[in-house]
C-alpha cells in the first residue's frame, strides 16, 4: 500500500489532521490564560506609571483589582490615554504607545501628570528586543530616568542622548549597544505623545 | 541547513556497541555542536543570558527526544518520499506546544525568547537526529538518542552562556558576580552582542576539539 500513488497525500492529510487537532485543542484550552496574561501585562504597565496606584508587593490579582476600580479606559476626552481620576478630577494620564522596534513591536505606556508635561514613568508590556541589549529598556536602569522629565512643548517631547552626555530636562540616555532599539523607541514614544496632545486639544479635554 | 545532515559524524562501531554508547555519543563523541557543528543558529542567538539559555535547552530537550521517538513510531507506515514533510510536521507540533506552554504559564520568558522558541523547528539538530536515528531505530532508542544529543547541545550552550553573561554583563542568572560587576572590570559589551557568540563558540569548539584530539592520540 505504501507504494500506491494516492497513499502519500492521504497519509500526509491524516497525519496533519491528527497533529493539528491536538495543537488546536491545546491552544483553545490555554487561550483564555494567554489573553489574560496579555491583558494583565498591559494593566500592570499602566499602573507602574501611575505612582499613586502602584506597589511593588501587590500580587497580579491585586493589581488587576486596582486597575478595574481606579483606571478609566482611553476616551476621546483623554486623548486616547488611560486616566486615573479621584473625585472626578484627573490625577494622572497613562499614554499608550506602540510601534515597530528592532525585531518586533514595542508597546508600553508613558505616565504623565495632570499638568500634561511632567513624566511620571515609563513601562513596557510587549517587546522582543535583543536580550542584554535592546531589552535593557525594560530594566530599572533605563526606566528610572523617566520620572521627573519635562516634556518639551515644541518639536519632540522627549529626546535621547548618548550615554554620558549631559541632559536637558526633556532628555534621557539611550541604551549602549542598542542604537536601533533606542532610535525606534524615541520615535514611537514621541509619535504617541504628539498625537495624544493633538487629540487632547481637539477634544477640549481641559479640566 | 538541512543539507549538512548526512552520514558525517556517524561512527563505525558495531550496532551493539553503539547502543550502549548512546550517552557518550550524544554528549561527547558525536556532540551535535562541537563535533557535527549543527544547531549553530540558536547557539548564537539565545546564549547571552543563562536563564534564557536554560529554558531554550529545556525546550530543545523536550522537542528533540519526543520528535525523534514519534518519527520512530511512524517510521514503518511513512512513505519514504514524504518523510521530511512528516518529520517537519512532527517537530513543529512539539515546538508549538512548548510555545503555547510558555505563553500561558511563563509569559515573561515567552517575551524574552521572542521568536527563538518557534525557530527550534528549523534547528538542524532536530531534523538531523530524526533522519539519522529516528527513521531507522525503535522508539526507545530514538528517544534516548534525541535526549542525549539535546543534552550534549545544552551543556555546550550553557558553557557559552555563562561566559557571555559574566564577561558581558557582570551577572550570572541576573545576580551580580563579584569583581565582574565592576568597577575594576570593564564589561565586554561585545560578548552580549551577536558577534560575541561567534568568538565564544569558536573558542569552545577549539578547546573541546583539542581535548578530543589529545584523547584520540593517546588512544592510539
Amino acid at each position: 500500500m505504501r507504494e500506491k500513488r494516492w497513499f502519500a497525500p492521504v497519509y500526509m492529510f491524516i497525519v496533519t489532521a491528527m497533529f493539528s487537532s491536538v495543537v488546536i485543542g491545546f491552544a483553545r484550552r490555554t487561550q483564555n490564560l494567554v489573553e489574560a496574561n496579555a491583558r494583565l501585562a498591559l494593566e500592570t504597565a499602566v499602573l507602574q506609571v501611575i505612582p499613586q496606584l502602584y506597589s511593588e508587593d501587590a500580587s497580579r490579582l491585586e493589581l488587576h483589582r486596582i486597575f478595574v476600580e481606579q483606571v478609566s479606559e482611553p476616551t476621546d476626552e483623554s486623548g486616547g490615554a488611560y486616566v486615573y481620576k479621584k473625585d472626578s478630577r484627573i490625577e494622572a494620564y497613562a499614554v499608550p504607545f506602540s510601534g515597530r522596534g528592532f525585531w518586533a513591536t514595542i508597546s508600553g505606556v508613558v505616565g504623565v501628570k495632570p499638568d500634561k508635561k511632567t513624566v511620571t514613568g515609563i513601562a513596557f508590556y510587549e517587546q522582543s528586543e535583543t536580550p542584554g541589549l535592546g531589552a535593557e529598556i525594560t530594566k530599572p536602569a533605563f526606566k528610572n530616568q523617566f520620572p521627573g522629565r519635562i516634556l518639551a512643548q515644541k518639536a519632540e517631547p522627549l529626546k535621547m542622548k548618548r550615554p554620558g552626555e549631559p541632559l536637558a530636562e526633556n532628555e534621557y540616555h539611550a541604551v549602549t549597544g542598542a542604537t536601533q532599539t533606542s532610535t525606534r523607541l524615541e520615535k514611537i514614544i514621541n509619535d504617541a505623545l504628539v498625537l495624544w496632545r493633538e487629540k487632547l486639544e481637539k477634544g477640549g479635554g481641559t479640566n | 541547513m538541512a543539507g549538512e545532515i548526512g552520514e558525517r559524524g556517524r561512527h563505525k562501531l558495531s550496532p551493539s556497541a553503539r547502543k550502549s554508547n548512546l550517552f557518550i555519543e550524544g554528549l561527547w563523541d558525536n556532540n551535535p555542536v562541537f563535533r557535527q557543528v549543527l544547531g549553530i543558529c540558536s547557539t548564537l542567538a539565545v546564549t547571552n543570558l543563562v536563564l534564557n539559555t536554560m529554558v531554550m535547552c529545556a525546550g530543545l530537550i523536550f522537542t528533540l527526544s519526543l520528535s525523534s521517538a514519534t518519527v520512530s513510531v511512524l517510521r514503518k507506515s511513512m512513505p519514504r518520499n514524504i518523510r521530511m514533510m512528516v518529520e517537519t510536521l512532527i517537530i513543529a507540533f512539539y515546538v508549538i506546544i512548548v510555545d503555547i506552554l510558555l505563553k500561558a504559564y511563563w509569559p515573561q520568558m515567552s517575551a524574552n525568547l521572542g521568536p527563538y522558541v518557534g525557530l527550534i523547528i528549523t534547528n538542524c539538530i532536530v531534523m538531523g537526529r530524526c533522519e539519522a536515528c529516528g527513521i531507522s531505530s525503535p522508539p526507545a532508542r530514538a528517544f534516548l538518542d534525541g535526549l542525549f544529543n539535546a543534552l550534549g547541545y545544552s551543556f555546550i550552550l550553557l558553557i557559552i552562556a555563562v561566559f557571555r553573561e559574566v564577561l558581558g554583563m557582570g551577572t550570572l542568572l541576573e545576580l551580580p558576580v563579584p569583581f565582574f560587576i565592576g568597577p575594576y572590570w570593564d564589561k565586554w559589551i561585545i560578548m552580549v552582542m551577536p558577534p560575541g557568540a561567534f568568538f565564544m563558540l569558536a573558542v569552545v569548539v577549539w578547546v573541546f576539539r583539542s581535548i578530543q584530539m589529545k584523547k584520540e592520540v593517546t588512544a592510539k
